[in-house]
């Protein structure tokens, strides 16, 4: 038999088990952001090869702006190199923006501290000012129908166990 | 045997305390001579806020620029002026407004304006500076407005008048998303604008 004081508890219950599922645990400097579409982003990698952003749905994309001047940039990108093996099983696409340098001074900084990475080239920066970062580094995740559901805030290890399981959880 | 164990342990405490001045003495040392100075220019920091300045010579800004590529015409603008680097970090939970325009710069007995975006790109139009310079120039400057979430830092340059040797700013910022909470005042009263780049 139930007494007012178990039903009250039962019911303070589940709306703390409500509450915490509803608050999301984000990484340190991850920030959720109100799922706007993701402008557009049509440039071509250090080899000249096409992409565009809307040809590519129905999975999350990693966007990220970058300059080999930047020091948070130059200090996270070897994380970034280290991340994407960690990611491997998981169908999240790495999208990785220079912006507004040189194939020399990207060639030269990737290079030594990223080989394998492919960057984007926006050579004249429209791009990129048209995604508006807060900042370089930048990253933006974009969701599987092109909205931006996340934004990081400066440069971090991506590498770090917090950040792989955010990552390889999105959904 | 227990007179010979004495004078060991004695030798070996006093071997001790002498070790342990010398050590203190050459950390008081160091610190005099700026080796423990956790930033390289003038900062404060609590557990609200961190905000370290680090003036810039001309020599060294346009070092950097013409490394990337940017012509003569804008080095010689951007050498005219006075650069000082500003990182700031936001080290609340509360979210902490970077704005510019609540700044008050003072110098050569006046108030100074920083010059901002607007300036900038009246300079370039004029001498038609690249696509790609102006975009490299644009995001290496600080922000005007950044609503500073919890942990977030943001860095960049800001540029004053060339002719002003010392000059003063009293950093005003904002806190809560809505700008109702304690507003938080940081003063720093004599940062340079070195006409040479320090000797490393």
């Amino acid at each position: 038999m139930k007494t007012p004081l178990t039903k009250t508890l039962f019911v303070l219950l589940l709306v703390y088990t409500a509450s915490c599922a509803a608050t999301e645990k984000l990484p340190r400097g991850v920030m959720r952001v109100d799922g706007v579409t993701a402008p557009d982003l049509q440039l071509d990698n250090i080899d000249g090869e096409a992409y565009d952003l809307t040809a590519t749905g129905g999975h999350w994309r990693f966007v990220h702006f970058w300059a080999s001047w930047c020091g948070p940039c130059r200090r996270e990108m070897p994380s970034i190199q280290r991340m994407i093996p960690l990611l491997e099983d998981s169908d999240l696409e790495f999208v990785i923006v220079n912006t507004a340098e040189t194939e020399d001074a990207v060639f030269n900084f990737l290079g030594i501290v990223a080989p394998d990475l492919v960057p984007l080239m926006d050579y004249d920066g429209l791009v990129t000012q048209v995604w508006q970062p807060r900042g370089l580094p930048s990253t933006f995740l974009v969701d599987p129908a092109g909205k931006i559901q996340y934004q990081a805030l400066g440069g971090r290890d991506w590498d770090l166990p917090a950040y792989i399981e955010f990552l390889r959880n999105l959904d | 045997m227990n007179g010979y164990v004495m004078r060991i342990t004695r030798q070996y405490r006093m071997t001790a305390r002498r070790l342990a001045a010398l050590i203190i003495g050459l950390l008081l040392t160091a610190n005099c001579y700026g080796f423990g100075k956790p930033y390289p220019g003038p900062f404060f920091e609590n557990e609200q806020l961190l905000m370290v300045l680090v003036p810039r010579a001309p020599e060294q800004m346009a070092a950097f620029y013409e490394a990337r590529g940017f012509p003569q015409n804008a080095i010689d603008i951007i050498t005219d002026t006075c650069f000082v680097t500003v990182h700031i970090e936001n080290k609340s939970q509360q979210v902490t407004w970077l704005e510019t325009g609540n700044w008050r710069l003072t110098g050569n007995g006046q108030a100074l304006t920083i010059m901002g975006t607007d300036y900038w790109n009246r300079q370039w139009e004029e001498i038609d500076l690249p696509r790609a310079n102006r975009s490299t120039f644009y995001w290496t400057q600080l922000p005007a407005v950044v609503d500073l979430q919890a942990d977030e830092p943001v860095g960049g340059n800001i540029v004053v008048p060339g002719d002003v040797e010392y000059f003063a700013i009293e950093a005003n910022f904002m806190t809560d998303q809505d700008k109702r909470g304690q507003m938080i005042q940081l003063n720093f009263e004599h940062v340079e604008c070195p006409k040479q780049a320090p000797i490393q």
